[in-house]
């Protein structure tokens, strides 16, 4: 027994050594404090403002919603890059390289603002509130929920905290009935995805040689439907031969790549040959699967999304359904730093630069005739003349005049 | 005493392990202030931040974080107490996602679907998720005693099948709530406010009713395994099936019983998420508590207290590891450090060896406590 007892202290002692190694951060920790609240008061510039952001479950390096929204806030904003956990200045030239063409013509241009980021990835979809919580508690001036998968997140965080400020991206306010509403300090911003789908369908319906394109969305909510509506209607437009046997398939998840490559595998082997993704995480699988179909010797070609996609397989990746989640985070925060920031729905379309298509750097026999069609379509979008439907039932009575 | 005490000692230095060995990760990857601030944040996340409170900060900077903690602890307890329970009985239940998803839904329609008074709608919703749980559980536990199909195998294929059919079917399907004007929502309908969990602190924090009642069912649990003839009886079946059922025990009926409750248990983990923070059956359940419950049961000693006890920590832990991030600490480190210590706690055998060598009496009366 006492042999026992013995173990046991020894035991209790090995532990206590254990623990002591963890204990050193207390009295480096109330200095620690201080100096990351002093730190902003150093330079006598005005003080940085704190903008904080949540992003959902798809996470940081999603090369979609997720790394969009990151951009605004970390290369746009702050004019920082993120490396290793920290932050360290991007350079001009890496800023440049991360505006697309489409907006590199923006006015007022794109410069850093006086910003500091504080982002928080979300492990599930029960920790978005006190995520968002913890932000506003971390003195955030503008808190961002990216995404409408934080919707009852943003909107209870903003009730309790009715001082803070928030911008929710992707969603508006909705109530227990899934009315929208607004309330007096959340800003929200949505999109047209049915107008860049409908020209990145109308690129795939021009570029298609078996006649047949295909859709792979995420989960099949409204949202995702809209790219599909527009994306099925500018493939009408360009190649009615291929609209009729469209298929659009759903994963069901924005954060499984397994399921998106399984899901694009059996569109190839139907014979299509241009996919276009809407699927979040999910997308990289699509990618991927025609990644390696091309390996196979398949001519074939996927349509990324949120942002330009390019760069995950350079070698099928004919363009990107843009979707500036960036352009919008980056405008709240600029509106903020200017004292203009107001709450308020926020649609973001063609015309006002908030959906595109990114540079399409690949070749494909008859590349610039399609390419003009296209840009004559984004034309009668702007215009007003061409409406792009939003959803299946609009899709339904949609005729197409080439 | 010291019998107790030594089950618990390999579980306590494998979590003491796999705190310091995370914490050398961190040390490696950044560096060692970073590591150390990155655990006192999250000491601050999980059991609030008590120096700002004490400076006069708000109450909420404690009450919140363990709040949250608290949140996750009781689902933890009860996932862990699902694993535990079967393990009594000798099996090893890997299905507490699957039951616990299938409780989530069956919570969130009653909650959705029926308006009843508060006093009424809450048990029945409570009770649903349990029943759910429970016949889920009850699938795998029939075709362990009458087909022979092992547990295992069965539990880990149900979890996809409820998966499948909850997530990929129901909640996008049939459940979908009714959406006006093309608006995205996720999941299915918001649960009246009459089948919520009551909040116990206001709206400061998110504490809810299940906290207490994951620590009262824990409680239940021990007093049902330790203290009833039912429970001795469960324990014999698990130790010896062959030699309880020589003394007259009803081994299949007694298996069947904890699986049940194991189905039960895990059920009603999904009903204090439903019930308690999410309002709805998310579009994806939470974090996969339902398998978290076995590394748990298993750092727990399967044993309600051990259990309970586990699962406080490491809900204070997983609340409080969010708050690495504000450092860039990457966002799993916490599931890392529960991974970790279920590793050294799987090698449990060993510390016991270790121990038993360092002995030189006759170790007849050490025989380990499975």
């Amino acid at each position: 027994m006492t042999r026992t007892l013995r173990l046991s202290t020894v035991a209790l002692v090995a532990l206590l050594g254990a623990c002591k190694k963890e204990e050193p951060p207390t009295p480096t920790a109330p200095a620690q404090q201080p100096q990351a609240e002093a730190k902003p008061a150093e330079p006598p510039a005005p003080k940085a403002l704190k903008i904080g952001l949540v992003i959902d479950v798809g996470g940081r390096g999603d090369h979609s919603f997720n790394d969009a929204a990151l951009r605004g806030l970390e290369t746009w904003a702050a004019g920082k890059r993120y490396e290793g956990g920290k932050y360290a200045p991007a350079s001009a030239e890496e800023v440049k390289q991360s505006i697309t063409q489409d907006l590199a013509n923006l006015q007022p241009p794109i410069t850093a603002l006086n910003v500091e980021p504080l982002v928080i990835q979300s492990k599930s979809p029960e920790d978005y509130e006190p995520n968002l919580d913890l932000l506003v508690e971390q003195g955030s001036d503008l808190t961002i929920g990216n995404g409408f998968l934080l919707e009852s997140a943003v909107e209870a965080t903003a009730k309790k905290q009715p001082k803070a400020k928030f911008l929710l991206v992707d969603s508006l306010i909705l109530d227990a009935e899934n009315k929208p509403y607004s309330l007096p300090n959340v800003r929200t911003v949505t999109f047209k995805e049915n107008e860049g789908s409908f020209l990145v369908g109308a690129l795939a319906g021009l570029v298609s040689k078996t006649g047949k394109v295909g859709f792979v969305g995420g989960m099949e909510v409204p949202i995702i439907k809209r790219f599909e509506a527009g994306y099925r209607a500018g493939v009408k437009t360009t190649n009615a031969k291929a609209a009729p046997g469209l298929v659009a398939v759903y994963t069901g998840s924005f954060d499984n790549v397994a399921a998106g490559k399984q899901v694009a595998q059996d569109l190839l082997k139907k014979g299509v040959d241009v996919i276009f993704q809407a699927a979040g995480a999910d997308g990289l699988g699509v990618i991927q699967a025609v990644k390696e179909a091309r390996a196979a010797g398949k001519q074939v070609w996927v349509i990324g999304v949120d942002s330009d996609q390019s760069h995950v397989a350079p070698e099928v990746v004919l363009t990107s359904m843009l979707k500036h989640v960036d352009l919008a985070i980056y405008h709240a925060c600029r509106d903020l730093t200017e004292g203009k920031f107001a709450a308020g729905d926020v649609v973001l379309g063609l015309k006002e630069g908030g959906v595109g298509y990114a540079e399409v750097r690949l070749d494909f026999p008859g590349k610039a005739e399609a390419l003009q069609k296209v840009e004559a379509l984004r034309q009668r979008i702007n215009s007003g003349e061409l409406k792009v439907p939003g959803t299946m039932d609009e899709f339904a009575a949609f005729q197409a005049t080439p | 005493m010291g019998e107790r005490w030594r089950a618990a000692v390999p579980s306590i230095l494998s979590v003491a392990l796999a705190l310091v060995v995370c914490w050398i990760a961190i040390a490696l990857t950044r560096d060692t202030e970073v590591a150390s601030n990155a655990y006192l944040q999250m000491l601050y996340g999980g059991i609030g931040q008590w120096p700002r409170y004490l400076d006069g900060g708000d109450l909420a900077v404690i009450v919140r974080p363990l709040g949250e903690a608290a949140s996750k602890a009781a689902l933890l307890i009860l996932t862990g107490l699902s694993v535990a329970v079967a393990f009594k009985a000798g099996l090893f239940n890997i299905g507490a996602q699957g039951q616990m998803v299938v409780g989530a839904l069956a919570a969130a329609v009653v909650g959705a679907q029926l308006s009843a008074h508060a006093l009424l709608h809450l048990p029945l919703a409570l009770l649903a998720a349990a029943v759910a749980g429970a016949l889920w559980a009850l699938i795998a536990a029939a075709l362990k005693l009458w087909r022979g199909v092992h547990e295992v195998i069965s539990t880990i294929m149900l979890n996809w099948v409820a998966v499948t059919l909850v997530d990929n079917w129901l909640v996008v399907g049939p459940l979908r709530p009714t959406v006006t004007g093309g608006h995205s929502v996720s999941g299915t309908a918001e649960i009246f406010p009459t089948a919520h969990l009551p909040r116990l602190l206001g709206d400061i924090s998110r504490m809810n009713l299940g906290f207490p009642m994951a620590l009262a069912v824990a409680a239940f649990v021990w007093a049902w395994l330790i203290r009833t003839r039912r429970g001795f009886e469960t324990r014999a079946a698990g130790l010896g099936p062959e030699a309880a059922r020589a003394a007259g025990i009803p081994v299949k009926q007694r298996m069947a019983e904890a699986m049940g409750l194991a189905g039960a248990l895990a059920g009603l983990a999904g009903a204090v998420l439903v019930l308690g923070t999410e309002f709805r059956y998310p579009g994806v359940l939470g974090a996969p508590y339902g398998f978290d419950g076995i590394a748990i049961s298993l750092i727990g000693n399967n044993n309600p207290l051990g259990v309970t006890i586990t699962a406080l920590f490491f809900g204070a832990l997983r609340a409080g590891g969010t708050r690495m991030q504000l450092l860039g600490v990457h966002k799993s480190f916490p599931e890392l450090i529960q991974g970790l210590a279920l590793l050294f706690v799987a090698g449990r055998l060993v510390w016991l060896a270790l121990l038993r060598r360092r002995r030189t009496q006759p170790a007849s009366a050490e025989v380990p406590r499975a």
